[in-house]
C-alpha cells in the first residue's frame, strides 16, 4: 500500500516536471533559438492553465477541447504581447516580457472573479478518451508524455526548415537579416506566438493534474525557475530543458523533504552552471558521454582517460 | 471651495509627502541600479537582496549595541566589501563574454536566490523590527509628519545630490565614466579598470544597503523584502531610461507620486499593475526609456 501511494506521489511528481518541460521548451524557442531571454513566460502557462481549468469547470468539455481553448487563447495572447515586446531588444525585451507577466498575474490576483488569491479550486478531471481520464495517474501521465514528446518532435523538425534557419540567422545577427530580403520581425513574432502557444497548451495540462489554478503559476517564480531549468539543462538544444526540468523538479521536491532552504542548492546549481558550463550541463555532457562511447567502440583509443 | 481646499491639505498632501519619503529610498535603489547598468552594462537582478541585506546588517549592528547612526554609518562600508567581492569572485567571470547582458543577468538572478535563502537561514524567515531612532513629529504647513519621514527625505535629497556630483563633478567620477566608455583606452592611459569596475559595482551595492537601513525603521525586515522593492526600482529604471541619473531620479519620484495619489482613487492592490502598465507603455512609446540613449542593448 505504502509503495503505490509513493509511486502514485512519484508519477504526479514526473508528470508535472513533464508540464514544466512544456513551458521549459517554450523558453528555450525563444532564449535558445532567437536569442531573447523572456522572463514572464509563466504568463502564457498561467493562462493556458486558468483558460483550461475555466473550461472544464463551466463546460465539463473534454481534454481536447480545453486544449483547442487553450491553444486559441494563447495564440491569441501571443500575438498581442509579442506586438509589444518584440519591439524592444535583448535587455529591454527581458524586462518588458516580465513587465507583461507582472501586469497581467496581478489583475488576476485581485479579480474576485476569477478566486482572486486562491484561484481556482475543485477542476474536474478531463476525459481523454472514453475510460481515461486525467485523475488516473498512469494513463495521464502518459498522456502529458506524448504532448510534450509532440512538442518536442515539432520544434526539432521545425528548427530543420528554412523557419528554423531564420530564427538562427537572427540569433546570430540580427542586423544582417533584412540584407538577405527576410523581415526579422515577422520571424521573430511568429516564435514568440509559437512559444506562447507551448507554453499555454503546456499550462493546460497543469488543473488537469493538480484540479486547482493559482495566480501563482504566473508569478515570476515560474518564469524564473523555468530560465533555470533552461540554462541547466542546456540552452538551444531542445531536449536540455526537458532534462534541466525533470532534474530540478525532482531536485526540488525532494530536497525540499527535507529542507525548507532548498531554494539555496538550486541558486548555488544555477550560478555553477552560468559561469561553468555555458552550455548547460546537458549541452556538457552530451559530447563527453559521446566521446566515451565513441572510444568504447574503437580499439585505438581503449585507455580513455 | 473649503472643502476642496481641506482635502488638498489633508489628504492629498499628507499621501504626497508620505510618497517622497519612499520616492527618496527607491530613487537610491534605482540609482545603484542604473549606474551598475549605465557603467558596467550590467543588470543587477539581485539588487532587491543586497536592500534586504543592508536592513538585516542594520538589525545586526543595533543586536550588538551599536546606535542607529553608527549602523548607518557602517552599512554602506560593509555593503561595498561585499559588493567588491561580489564583483571580483562572480561578475568578473562572465563580465568579457559575448552574452554579457544575458549571463549576468542570469547569474545576479541566482545570486538573488542564495542570498535570500542565507538571509533566511541566519535571520529566520519571520519580519523583525527597527525602532526608530527619531521619534516625534513636527507641524509643517499646518500638518503633522513624523520626524524621521523628515529626515529620510533630507538625508535621501542630499545623498542623490552628492552621487550626482560625484560622477559628474569629479576626477574620480571622470575616470569611471572613462572606464566605461573605452575600456582599452583608459587601460592604456594608466586606469586600473578592473578594479575601477568593481568599485563601481561596490558603490552601487552600497547604495541599495543604504536605502535599506534608511527604509528599515519604516517598514519591518523580511528576508524577501527587496523583492518587491526591486520590481519598482527596475520599472523607474526602465522608464527613466537605462544608465541614465537624470532618468532615475525623475521617473523614481514621479512613479512614487503616482503610487501614493492613485492609492487615494483606487484600492492599492492596484498600484502594481499601474506601475507595470505605465512601464510597458513607456516601453511601446519611447522602448529606450524617457532619458536613455539606444545603443546599450
Amino acid at each position: 500500500m505504502a509503495t503505490l501511494v509513493g509511486d502514485v506521489f512519484f508519477l504526479r511528481l514526473a508528470t508535472e516536471a513533464l508540464i514544466f518541460g512544456g513551458l521549459a521548451l517554450s523558453v528555450d524557442l525563444l532564449l535558445g533559438r532567437v536569442g531573447l531571454l523572456p522572463l514572464g513566460q509563466a504568463l502564457f502557462f498561467g493562462l493556458g492553465a486558468y483558460v483550461s481549468a475555466l473550461v472544464l469547470k463551466e463546460w465539463h468539455a473534454s481534454f481536447w477541447l480545453s486544449l483547442a481553448v487553450s491553444l486559441l487563447a494563447s495564440a491569441l495572447a501571443g500575438l498581442v504581447g509579442g506586438i509589444i515586446a518584440i519591439r524592444s531588444k535583448g535587455v529591454y525585451f527581458a524586462l518588458i516580457s516580465f513587465g507583461l507577466a507582472q501586469v497581467i498575474s496581478k489583475v488576476v490576483f485581485n479579480t474576485r472573479e476569477l478566486g482572486a488569491s486562491d484561484g481556482i479550486i475543485g477542476v474536474p478531471g478531463a476525459v481523454v478518451v472514453p475510460g481515461l481520464d486525467s485523475t488516473a495517474p498512469t494513463g495521464f501521465f502518459l498522456v502529458t508524455l506524448a504532448v510534450i514528446f509532440l512538442i518536442y518532435l515539432g520544434l526539432r523538425y521545425l528548427m530543420d526548415t528554412p523557419f528554423g534557419r531564420q530564427l538562427s540567422a537572427i540569433r546570430t545577427n540580427e542586423d544582417r537579416v533584412p540584407f538577405l530580403g527576410f523581415d526579422p520581425w515577422r520571424y521573430k513574432l511568429l516564435a514568440f506566438v509559437g512559444a506562447a502557444c507551448i507554453a499555454g497548451v503546456s499550462g493546460a495540462l497543469y488543473p488537469m493534474l493538480r484540479g486547482f489554478v493559482s495566480p501563482e503559476l504566473m508569478f515570476f517564480q515560474v518564469s524564473g525557475n523555468a530560465v533555470i531549468n533552461v540554462i541547466v539543462g542546456g540552452a538551444g538544444t531542445l531536449i536540455g530543458p526537458l532534462y534541466g526540468s525533470a532534474l530540478l523538479t525532482g531536485l526540488r521536491s525532494v530536497v525540499g523533504s527535507f529542507t525548507a532552504h532548498h531554494q539555496i542548492i538550486i541558486g548555488l546549481l544555477f550560478v555553477v552552471v552560468v559561469i561553468m558550463f555555458p552550455r548547460g550541463l546537458i549541452g556538457y555532457l552530451t559530447p563527453l558521454l559521446q566521446r566515451r562511447i565513441e572510444a568504447r567502440r574503437s580499439r585505438h583509443h581503449q585507455g580513455e582517460q | 471651495m473649503t472643502e476642496a481646499l481641506e482635502w488638498l491639505q489633508f489628504v492629498l498632501a499628507p499621501q504626497m509627502i508620505n510618497g517622497l519619503s519612499i520616492g527618496v529610498a527607491v530613487v537610491l535603489m534605482a540609482l545603484g541600479l542604473t549606474i551598475i547598468f549605465g557603467l558596467l552594462d550590467v543588470i543587477n537582478m539581485a539588487h532587491g537582496e543586497f536592500y534586504a541585506i543592508g536592513a538585516y546588517l542594520a538589525v545586526a549592528l543595533l543586536g550588538l549595541g551599536l546606535s542607529f547612526w553608527w549602523a548607518l554609518a557602517l552599512t554602506p562600508v560593509l555593503m561595498a566589501v561585499l559588493g567588491y567581492a561580489t564583483e571580483r569572485g562572480l561578475i568578473q567571470r562572465v563580465f568579457h563574454s559575448k552574452d554579457r547582458h544575458t549571463l549576468t543577468l542570469l547569474l545576479t538572478f541566482g545570486l538573488a536566490i542564495v542570498l535570500e535563502d542565507v538571509l533566511k537561514i541566519i535571520f529566520g524567515a519571520n519580519p523583525l523590527r527597527v525602532e526608530t531612532p527619531i521619534t516625534g513629529g513636527s507641524e509643517l504647513f499646518g500638518l503633522f509628519f513624523p520626524n524621521y519621514r523628515l529626515f529620510v527625505m533630507t538625508a535621501g535629497g542630499l545623498l542623490i545630490a552628492a552621487v550626482w556630483m560625484l560622477v559628474f563633478r569629479t576626477s574620480l567620477g571622470a575616470i569611471v565614466r572613462a572606464a566605461a566608455f573605452d575600456r582599452h583606452m583608459s587601460a592604456s592611459l594608466g586606469v586600473p579598470v578592473s578594479r575601477v569596475y568593481a568599485a563601481t559595482f561596490a558603490f552601487g551595492v552600497a547604495l541599495a544597503g543604504l536605502a535599506g537601513v534608511l527604509l528599515a525603521p519604516i517598514y519591518s525586515v523580511f528576508p524577501t523584502m527587496g523583492r518587491d522593492f526591486v520590481l519598482i526600482a527596475f520599472s523607474v529604471v526602465i522608464i527613466g531610461g537605462m544608465g541614465s541619473i537624470k532618468g532615475a531620479v525623475l521617473s523614481g519620484l514621479l512613479l512614487t507620486q503616482v503610487q501614493s495619489i492613485s492609492s487615494l482613487f483606487i484600492s492599492p492592490v492596484w498600484n502594481d499593475p499601474l506601475l507595470f502598465g505605465i512601464m510597458v507603455m513607456v516601453l511601446m512609446w519611447r522602448p529606450q526609456g524617457l532619458f536613455g540613449k539606444l545603443g546599450h542593448a
